[in-house]
């Protein structure tokens, strides 16, 4: 039996709770009367997930069971979702794996024989192989791989993608080629939050950079009021006309699946338990850890963590048209995350992890870390953000100058170059968007190497804006001083120096309210 | 007689400094620098056109480091006679009168002894006013010596008293403070190198070093050239500070060179197998304003092919493979002319005592930190780490005693 | 060092957060989302599996009995009739102190006692993993719910595995040493699955080891314990009739143990047997007459003293009396 996610109000019993901070966390004793959220715990898991993906297939959402759309001599494309889902990775076998095993099987009796298999990775970095076979399985990489039939989409190969037209607002919606010939795409994907899937995934997971600069930029990512609600984000507007438009060009046969909040594996199963709680062995462990992690030296941390494999279980898998399909897996996610919160309050404290979705198997940069608190974690929201107008947000996390070269060589010359001269979204775009983008040295690393684009880092920053308009004060516990002020925000040791910190803007009393994830979990503020 | 400080022949003392100055640098102020502070005979030269002069501030120059810490190439051996008395970028007033100048007049030095000091017929250069590029360094009137400061016969700024040629005098505007008028000949360094390095309408330029010869090029190159964007390598907070006000548009850590010129260049970073990266693509111009290895080095990989490299500082060894292959032009930059070709034939230090006067340049000359002679090893020290403790010119007033 | 400071604040701060060494609670707002307490009992089906029966041997013949019968003395009457019955069988037995259950189980026959387990209240003895491992192993106790409720194992599982039971159908020790009101479990146990009870009637571990008291008091006192006719449900009998036919077992037992067998039976016949939950007085009196040892009792009414024997080694000071 799972409990629902519930508004903690802390008072003298509460212990003290813990508060991630990059590869470490910390316990964190809040003030009295401090709202703390905390997740629904982890939803029972499908007990047959083969046979729950056979169902979806053959009993598909507003479209005929796959194998009637199967037939000889069709081109079949299967595109699925990167390795920026889900976070942490899954523990093997990968959800992906079983069903485009079981779409493959099904195509293989069909006796369809031009299948492609597109990691559908839009302006994300390429997968190396190693990552590829992870998500699709040996079995399947074995088969595609070695023949190029299994590769990375490239937003940049123009000789690739297909202009499909325009949409009713001149949107240019241009995709990978291949799948845009394809007689039928079949697309999966992971839903770890309620901003993926639906037509976020073809219209942008295998768009070019010119289609996807219409939802991508500062004016609609800063509208976007959350990405969590598709209704209300401009970014999924747009994606939405484009999904429609596409839908009527191409067959496209859509599985979503979503996951529980088993997020952590042992020995680390505590930090997915409530504090009081916590047995000895999870005190233990939480000591030995917080030791352990002090000792130990930066790359082997990083390893640890970068390591982890999380016991996903499946909550629901459904396929057939996007729309309906999307539907159904919005309140699966829904009933994951969603957590009822009474009101707005003075200050929001968020507590960012190690990973994000675009550092992956690499480092957590200032960039990464800021859109992390306040772009993934300060959207997590459905109505209203959980913190008021011109509130402080304190987030937690050492915020450390260090980049991977080889995944975000544009983000280093974006915090260098772009970030000294002005951290607002007009200006930067208008200034060096696009120099960024069409930076032949990034657009070569983004098509050879594993880079992210160049014009990544952007979105990065465009994204956590909301939150930077939306609030008068953004303190970072822990972090590097140096760092912090780059980014246009502030330091502090302690929460208690950083509520001070945060007394100008609201008061020497404000109320607070604590977001408690990961797990991940959306706030339904009232 | 006058005190002085003198640097003096001591090969212990100079192989000790080379082979540990580098790592030690507190060494090199201490017990093996080879100088020392004496009272000596006031320098004379009995010719026409000599005049005795008191030294009234004497800037402390890399070169002058570099010579106390043994690291100058025996290239020079032959070109200085010991034992001397350092000191050339001197701001110092006439004791006696001197054809046209009256006695009691200031001047600043242009430190070259050409042709017409040594009392020998001009050679090419000289006759063509590029007087830095003189063939007669070694003969006539004076014992071998590039520059005063690095003769035996004529002293230098570091002592008391010290002696010069008309040639080598310029007058100094009264509008000038002695700390200004200090940087005039590092300023006359600056505008020949910016000069030297022809600068294209528009072109990208780099300057590799925020040191005194860096920032003050960086004035130079924006008041005398067209340059569009000007990127300085600074290492310290505030010479990033300096180098904006004077004039440059981007300031990047050492460790960022490649990186930030790559961005605003789009060039494409290449980087082999043990050994340094480098760029296909980059600037037009380089300018290498400190002479170590890693600095010329960063200043050929960051330049575009057929571009321009312009050695300012005394260069120590590098791989040259860059100048071949990118076919690039190196080229040197030594002290001033008496005539500047790019410059219609004005003299750099008339150029450089207008500069001496911009108001981007208050900061520098405000914050030039003076010793008395007897403090040098202090002097020396703080010369040395300069760049850190913020300061970007050390000198001596040796009329000072405390 | 700062690793050792931080390390020291660390625990510091859990000790002071999570209320080391009392009981841990729950914030006020998070109460409606506690989980109702599921009696988190552990499993024991392995404590009866043959290396826990051989480490229970071992544990009992070594460790227990010795320390058992250094600080006690024990009579034993009434072994007879268990050559008379096949197992498995429901012992049950007053309660009035932690001592009953070693006494009952040293005085059985070794081959009845390896195969006897012991009902013991899920919520106290198996509420912890150490607690519930100690007394498996020594005891070989098996969780009973004292308020009704299902329990990892039933008393019927280990039954049908031809186990006996010891019950203590008060259901609890005795405050004052009087027997209480008795339960109708061990009368259901044995009314379902047509098991005899076998009565036991003790007298003595009130006065050596009462409530409280967590270890024998000094001087070797003196236990007696009696086992009384197997009982069996009558044709037709009801639990609730048949559950007073124990109850009167023991108390007869227990008159027996303080004056002779005949006296005993002529009262049972007359209905006149002292009602073992004690006369109606003073709670001090009740105590007084109960912390007296049988064997001083006996002295009282003439019988030949038995000689006080105490084994040296157990003895800490020398007893004075």
């Amino acid at each position: 039996m799972s409990r629902p996610g519930f508004v903690l109000e802390v008072d003298d019993r509460t212990p003290p709770i813990v508060v991630h901070e990059g590869e470490g966390f910390r316990l964190e004793q809040f003030p009295l009367g401090t709202r703390v959220i905390y997740p629904p715990e982890s939803l029972p898991a499908v007990p047959d997930v083969e046979a729950a993906i056979q169902d979806a297939l053959l009993h598909p959402e507003a479209a005929e069971p796959l194998p009637e759309l199967l037939r000889p001599g069709m081109r079949l494309t299967i595109a699925f979702d990167d390795v920026s889902l889900p976070l942490p990775p899954m523990r093997k076998p990968d959800i992906r794996q079983r069903i485009i095993e079981a779409v493959l099987t099904m195509a293989a009796e069909a006796g369809v024989d031009d299948v492609q298999l597109i990691s559908a990775n839009a302006l994300h970095r390429r997968l190396t192989a190693a990552e590829l076979k992870d998500i699709v399985g040996e079995r399947v990489f074995r088969s595609f791989y070695p023949q190029g039939l299994l590769y990375n989409h490239d937003a940049e190969d123009h000789a690739n993608l297909l202009h499909v037209g325009l949409t009713d607002q001149g949107e240019d919606v241009e995709i990978n080629r291949r799948a845009g010939e394809s007689d039928l795409l079949v697309y999966v994907n992971v839903n770890l939050v309620a901003m993926d899937g639906g037509h976020k995934s073809v219209p942008v997971g295998l768009a070019s950079y010119k289609s996807l600069r219409h939802h991508h930029n500062s004016k609609t990512m800063v509208r976007s009021h959350s990405f969590m609600d598709y209704k209300k984000s401009h970014l999924h507007h747009s994606a939405w006309r484009m999904g429609k438009m596409l839908a009527q060009h191409l067959n496209i046969f859509t599985i979503e699946t979503t996951l529980n909040n088993d997020v952590f594996p042992a020995p680390y199963e505590f930090l997915l338990k409530r504090e009081w709680e916590w047995g000895i062995k999870d005190q233990a462990s939480m000591l030995a850890i917080r030791r352990g992690l002090a000792v130990a030296p930066d790359r082997v941390k990083h390893k640890l963590f970068q390591d982890l494999r999380a016991p996903y279980g499946l909550t629901g898998v459904h396929a057939g048209e996007t729309e309906a399909v999307h539907e159904k897996t919005l309140d699966n996610v829904h009933r994951q995350q969603l957590v009822e919160v009474q009101g707005q309050s003075d200050v929001l404290v968020m507590g960012v992890p190690y990973l994000g979705p675009y550092n992956v198997n690499s480092t957590m940069n200032p960039i990464l870390a800021t859109c992390m608190g306040l772009g993934y974690y300060f959207n997590s929201y459905r109505g209203q953000p959980i913190v008021r107008k011109g509130g402080a947000v304190i987030l937690y996390h050492p915020v450390k100058p260090a980049f991977n070269q080889l995944h975000h060589p544009s983000y280093v010359d974006f915090y260098e170059e772009v970030l000294s001269e002005s951290t607002d979204p007009a200006v930067i775009e208008a200034k060096y968007e696009q120099q960024y983008a069409t930076d032949p040295w990034y657009i070569h690393l983004y098509r050879t190497s594993h880079a992210y684009h160049g014009v990544h880092p952007f979105y990065m920053w465009y994204w956590s804006t909301h939150a930077m308009d939306h609030c008068d004060d953004i303190i970072w516990v822990g972090a590097d001083r140096k760092v912090a002020a780059h980014l246009g925000f502030r330091a502090a040791t302690t929460l208690a120096d950083a509520l001070e910190m945060a007394s100008g803007t609201v008061g020497p009393s404000p109320s607070i309210t604590y977001l408690h994830n990961p797990p991940h979990l959306i706030a339904d503020v009232r | 007689m006058m005190l002085a400080l003198e640097m003096f022949r001591s090969v212990p003392r100079h192989l000790a400094a080379r082979a540990v100055g580098g790592r030690i640098p507190g060494v090199l102020s201490g017990p093996v620098a080879p100088l020392r502070m004496v009272t000596i005979d006031e320098p004379a030269v009995g010719k026409d056109g000599w005049v005795p002069l008191r030294s009234r501030l004497s800037g402390i120059c890399g070169s002058d480091l570099g010579a106390l810490s043994g690291r100058t190439s025996l290239y020079f051996s032959s070109l200085v006679s010991l034992p001397l008395v350092p000191g050339h970028e001197t701001v110092a007033e006439l004791l006696a009168d001197c054809e046209d100048l009256p006695a009691g007049t200031r001047v600043v030095l242009d430190p070259i002894l050409q042709c017409a000091a040594r009392g020998v017929e001009p050679c090419g250069s000289c006759r063509e006013g590029l007087t830095n590029r003189c063939d007669r360094i070694t003969v006539g009137h004076l014992k071998p010596g590039l520059q005063t400061g690095f003769c035996a016969d004529t002293g230098g700024g570091w002592g008391e008293r010290l002696t010069a040629h008309r040639s080598q005098l310029h007058v100094v505007p009264d509008d000038l403070s002695d700390e200004q008028a200090v940087l005039v000949e590092p300023i006359a360094c600056a505008v020949h190198t910016a000069l030297r390095a022809k600068v294209a309408s528009g072109d990208h330029v780099l300057v590799s070093g925020a040191g005194s010869v860096g920032l003050l090029t960086t004035l130079a190159l924006r008041s005398l050239t067209a340059a569009g964007q000007i990127t300085v390598v600074a290492k310290h907070a505030h010479q990033r500070e300096l180098a904006r006000t004077l004039g440059a548009t981007d300031v990047v850590g050492p460790d960022e060179v490649l990186r930030g010129v790559r961005r605003s260049t789009q060039a494409f970073h290449i980087k082999p197998q043990l050994a340094r990266s480098y760029l296909l693509g980059g600037v037009d111009v380089a300018i290498d304003a400190v002479g170590s290895r890693q600095s010329l080095e960063t200043a050929l990989h960051a330049t575009r092919a057929g571009g321009r490299v312009v050695m300012s500082g005394m260069p120590s060894g590098a791989d040259l493979s860059a100048a071949w292959f990118r076919e690039l032009e190196v080229v040197g930059s030594y002290a001033s002319a008496a005539r500047e070709p790019a410059a219609e034939g004005r003299g750099a230090f008339d150029i450089a005592i207008e500069l001496a006067g911009e108001p981007a340049l208050s900061g520098i000359a405000s914050a030039v930190v003076s010793y008395p002679l007897h403090r040098w090893r202090e002097a020396l020290d703080h010369a040395h780490s300069a760049g850190r403790l913020g300061t970007v010119k050390v000198a001596f007033d040796p009329r000072s005693s405390r | 060092m700062t690793w050792i400071g931080d390390g020291v604040r660390d625990v510091r701060q859990m000790k002071q957060g999570m209320r080391w060494g009392r009981r841990a609670q729950v914030p006020r707002s998070a109460e409606p989302w506690v989980p109702e307490r599921r009696s988190s009992v552990f499993a024991s089906e392995w404590s009866r599996q043959k290396p826990a029966i051989a480490a229970r041997e071992v544990a009992q013949k070594v460790g227990l009995e010795p320390v058992f019968r250094s600080q006690v003395r024990t009579r034993v009457h009434g072994l007879d009739i268990l050559d008379r019955i096949e197992g498995p069988v429901i012992f049950a037995a007053n309660h009035a102190s932690h001592l009953d259950t070693p006494l009952v189980l040293l005085s059985l026959p070794d081959a009845w006692r390896r195969r006897t387990a012991v009902a013991a209240a899920a919520d106290y003895f198996f509420d912890t993993w150490w607690r519930a491992l100690g007394s498996s192993i020594l005891f070989n106790t098996f969780p009973i719910d004292r308020r009704g409720g299902s329990m990892a194992t039933t008393p019927r599982e280990v039954l049908d595995d031809g186990w006996s039971l010891l019950i203590f159908p008060e259901g609890t020790r005795s405050p004052d040493g009087w027997t209480q009101h008795f339960r109708m479990g061990a009368a259901f146990l044995s009314h379902t699955y047509d098991v005899p009870v076998v009565p036991i009637a003790h007298r003595g571990t009130f006065a050596a080891m009462p409530r409280g008291q967590n270890w024998p008091s000094r001087g070797r006192r003196q236990l007696t314990i009696r086992f009384g006719e197997p009982l069996r449900p009558k044709p037709d009998e009801s639990v609730r009739d048949y559950a007073p036919r124990i109850k009167d077992a023991v108390a007869a037992l227990l008159d027996e143990d303080r004056t002779t067998w005949w006296e005993s039976q002529r009262r049972v016949a007359s209905g006149t047997t002292p009602d073992p939950s004690g006369p109606q007085a003073a709670q001090w009196r009740r105590i007084w007459e109960q912390s007296q040892s049988p064997d001083t009792v006996t002295q009282a009414r003439g019988a030949r003293p038995r000689p006080v024997r105490a084994l040296r080694a157990w003895t800490r000071e020398r007893v004075g009396r």
